[in-house]
């Protein structure tokens, strides 16, 4: 009897063990970055690269965890924003923990009503959720303070309200186009496509001499998908069908949208996404590639200039330039798919001194100086989504930089004239854009267009009527 | 009056049951209660959903696409690393005087960080920038990594994990062998056993426990899978390498669905519940005998 009743505690024990290890619990992300601060501090794993001040002991904290950035970008952020900050008062500090995991760890710790004072997000879509849990400061009264409605892009302040309220702002815009080796062009006679057939022209023309039509990949960033199924709704759906799915006028399951999808398997099968090396691929190896000339293109979003700063160098720099994607039959216009880099709001748990201290932080961020210089050090993520930028001088930044400045000009004149489509990670709610992030399921043929598309118009449906999608702008509609 | 006696063995399993009750019972029938509801994680407005959960989740083609990866997952983890271990465990035997320096060799896989060796591999085999694959496709091979194919990443990505795994095994298993009584060994030496004789005769059923308890430990873990798939594929291509534990993962943290995270997380509770019994059982049945 005693035997049975031991076997039956341990049987249980057992049991209640490995139901607990179900419940959440954060994960670290593979980072191979280093850097002159402290690493694993206060707790923090040990990935976690913490920046702090020891000779500022006695001030209070401000923290801001951010995703962790290469060690050039994190020297850059700190003597531009943390180092200007602290000099600027000598109240507080601002305490930078660079976190690979930093989307997870930022949900668990406001899930328990901790977390920093100023939080990261990875667009408006991972806000609304935190919103609707009163974890995140309405921003109205600092918006009021400090201007930002009257100076932020129309389209990138909406993105940041829920009901109408302030609750994050874009720290820089981000779209997805076509990175390109001019000698690759030049040695092989082709021209800067204008158009999507040009572009698949010269992708065949590269395969058949052995290079890749264009490289990109997933590897270690399954999201990275996202891109092409944000790229094909916005060129080949069109912004006016976009915005009718979002704003709930119509459905997913019409022929535009089952268009894009079947437009994307078709590159897909092509090759003309780096064929079966996708998925060996991350955004830093398919721009090693480009720069060493194994390919004419690399089709991703404009942050990815922060990477190509490592391989575009000495005689090579010049060789990268940016195009918007081509012009497609259905969107012959110069549009551009508008995304941002990350999102920063207000931890509603933060003390009140601190929420002053994290809105004017937030601040600093918000201008044409901050972005000048933190472009010219760290290109590709601080295209501040300003109204006006003609205080912005890149006459004296590198080639890259000033390239990047012009993108975010490009994007800005395109924006004001309604030329714009939606990334999913922006404008899409958490569950569609996780159906977005699955588009492989048709290009792998394990889901029909028609069922993938139905899925999709599922997941929005619900989130729809429980009023989970982020603010619409609204595109050019003629 | 006769004085009552104090039971210390209550204080001294105290702080273990506190923990256990903290950190395991709770979160456990947490898991439980939330896997009946539509919890996004964050909100305090948590619904009752009844079975929907469980429902939707018996309507979802990649939730038995899952079940089907850990099953084959735990069949290539009873066998490859099993054989591997066991016939490395039976060689170092012999090696008294080197074989610590071989488990140290040996097990220098397993004590590295999973995010360690899967970059390694990631990187160093698998990458065409800089790895292996690209030394090949120089030399003219046409070769592709394992992980770009629907049929063969989940084989990928258990080789990584059986390739940090094995030595474990071989580390338990020699531990075993080792307690085997010598005069056995002898006497069926003495009667002109052969190797493989030694081993099914006299080796194999002294560590026959020891076997028994690494299979339902390896069964429990092929349930669990998590880690180097997340890190090698996060699940994909196209849902080719996911498993219950980064299927629970997506829900938990992309769709923000707790409710059903928690729903798959019972189901690998009650995978684990069955090896469990097993064991159970096993023990029990060697106890009588």
């Amino acid at each position: 009897m005693k035997k049975k009743m031991l076997s039956i505690l341990l049987s249980v024990a057992m049991f209640a063990s490995i139901l607990s290890g179900c419940a959440i619990s954060t994960s670290k992300e593979p980072d191979d970055s280093s850097t002159e601060s402290t690493e694993g501090e206060d707790g923090a794993g040990d990935d976690v690269v913490v920046m702090k001040d020891e000779d500022m002991e006695g001030r209070e904290e401000i923290t801001l965890w951010f995703w962790g950035a290469e060690p050039y970008a994190q020297e850059a952020f700190k003597r531009i924003l943390v180092d200007k900050y602290n000099a600027s008062q000598d109240e507080y500090q601002l305490v930078v923990e660079f976190r690979p995991s930093v989307d997870d760890d930022i949900k668990t710790a406001l899930a328990a009503s901790q977390g920093p004072d100023i939080i990261y997000g990875s667009g408006p879509s991972f806000v609304m959720p935190l919103v609707e849990a009163e974890k995140l400061e309405n921003m109205d009264a600092y918006s009021e303070e400090y201007g930002w409605k009257d100076k932020i892009l129309t389209p990138y302040y909406e993105s940041g309200t829920v009901h109408g309220s302030l609750y994050s702002l874009v720290n820089g815009v981000s779209t997805m186009g076509v990175f390109y080796n001019k000698k690759v062009l030049a040695d092989n006679n082709w021209e800067v496509p204008t158009t999507i057939e040009e572009m698949e022209a010269i992708m065949d023309e590269a395969m058949e001499k052995g290079l890749y039509a264009s490289v990109t990949g997933n590897k270690g960033w399954q999201p990275v998908n996202e891109n092409y199924g944000s790229l094909f709704l916005t060129h080949v759906a069109t912004p006016q069908t976009m915005y009718k799915v979002l704003t709930g006028e119509e459905s997913w399951v019409n022929d535009d949208v089952k268009a894009a999808i079947t437009k994307s398997k078709e590159w897909w099968d092509k090759g003309y996404l780096a064929g079966e090396d996708y998925v060996n691929l991350n955004f830093s190896e398919s721009l090693q590639l480009l720069s060493d000339e194994k390919a004419p293109f690399f089709v991703g979003p404009s942050i990815a200039f922060q990477w190509a700063a490592s391989f575009f160098t000495g005689d090579k720099e010049e060789n990268i330039a940016f195009i918007p994607f081509p012009a497609t039959e259905q969107v012959p216009d110069t549009t551009y798919t508008l995304g941002g880099a990350c999102t920063l709001s207000i931890n509603a748990n933060a003390e009140d001194s601190h929420k002053d201290e994290a809105a004017k932080i937030i601040d600093m961020m918000m201008n044409a100086e901050f972005m000048q210089e933190m472009t010219a050090a760290w290109p590709g993520y601080w295209g501040t989504p300003l109204k006006d930028l003609s205080s912005v001088d890149s006459s004296s930044m590198n080639y890259l930089s000033a390239e990047f400045v012009k993108v975010v000009s490009d994007i800005s004149a395109a924006v004001n004239e309604g030329n714009f489509g939606y990334y999913d990670n922006t404008f899409f709610p958490s569950a569609t854009q996780t159906r977005i992030v699955n588009i492989d399921e048709v290009w792998y043929e394990t889901s029909t267009v028609d069922e993938y598309v139905q899925s999709i118009e599922d997941e929005f449906r619900t989130e729809f009527d429980n009023g989970m999608v982020p603010p619409t702008p609204k595109p050019k509609m003629d | 009056m006769k004085k009552r006696k104090i039971n210390w063995n209550y204080f001294l399993i105290a702080p273990s049951l506190l923990i256990s009750v903290s950190i395991i019972l709770i979160p456990g029938i947490m898991t439980f209660a939330y896997s009946f509801t539509d919890w996004n994680g964050l909100s305090p407005n948590i619904h009752f959903v009844g079975f929907q959960n469980f429902i939707e989740l018996f309507h979802d083609k990649i939730f038995y696409k899952a079940i089907q990866n850990n099953i084959i997952w735990t069949v290539l983890f009873l066998t490859i690393p099993v054989c591997i271990g066991m016939l490395a465990a039976m060689l170092l035997l012999t090696r008294k005087k080197t074989r610590s320096i071989y488990q140290v060799g040996f097990l220098i896989p397993y004590v590295l960080a999973p995010s360690v060796n899967a970059m390694l591999w990631l990187n160093v085999v698998f990458s065409p920038v800089s790895g292996v694959l690209s030394v090949f496709r120089n030399m003219g091979f046409d070769v592709s990594s394992p992980l770009a194919d629907m049929k063969t990443a989940i084989y990928g990505c258990a080789a990584v994990d059986i390739w940090h795994y094995w030595s474990y095994l071989t580390v338990i298993y020699l531990a075993a062998l080792r307690q085997v009584p010598t005069d056995q060994v002898e006497a069926a030496r003495l009667d002109g056993c052969n190797g493989w004789q030694l081993f099914r005769y006299i080796y194999l059923p002294n560590i026959m426990s020891t076997v028994s308890l690494m299979f339902v430990m390896i069964t429990i873990g092929s349930f669990l899978a998590f880690d180097y798939i997340k890190l090698m594929t996060g699940g994909g291509p196209a849902h080719a390498t996911e498993v219950l534990g980064t299927y629970a993962y997506s829900f938990a943290f992309d769709s923000m669905k707790i409710g059903k995270a928690a729903a798959v997380g019972l189901f690998i509770s009650f995978f684990g519940l069955i090896a469990s019994f097993a064991y159970t059982k096993i023990s029990s049945k060697e106890e009588m005998e």
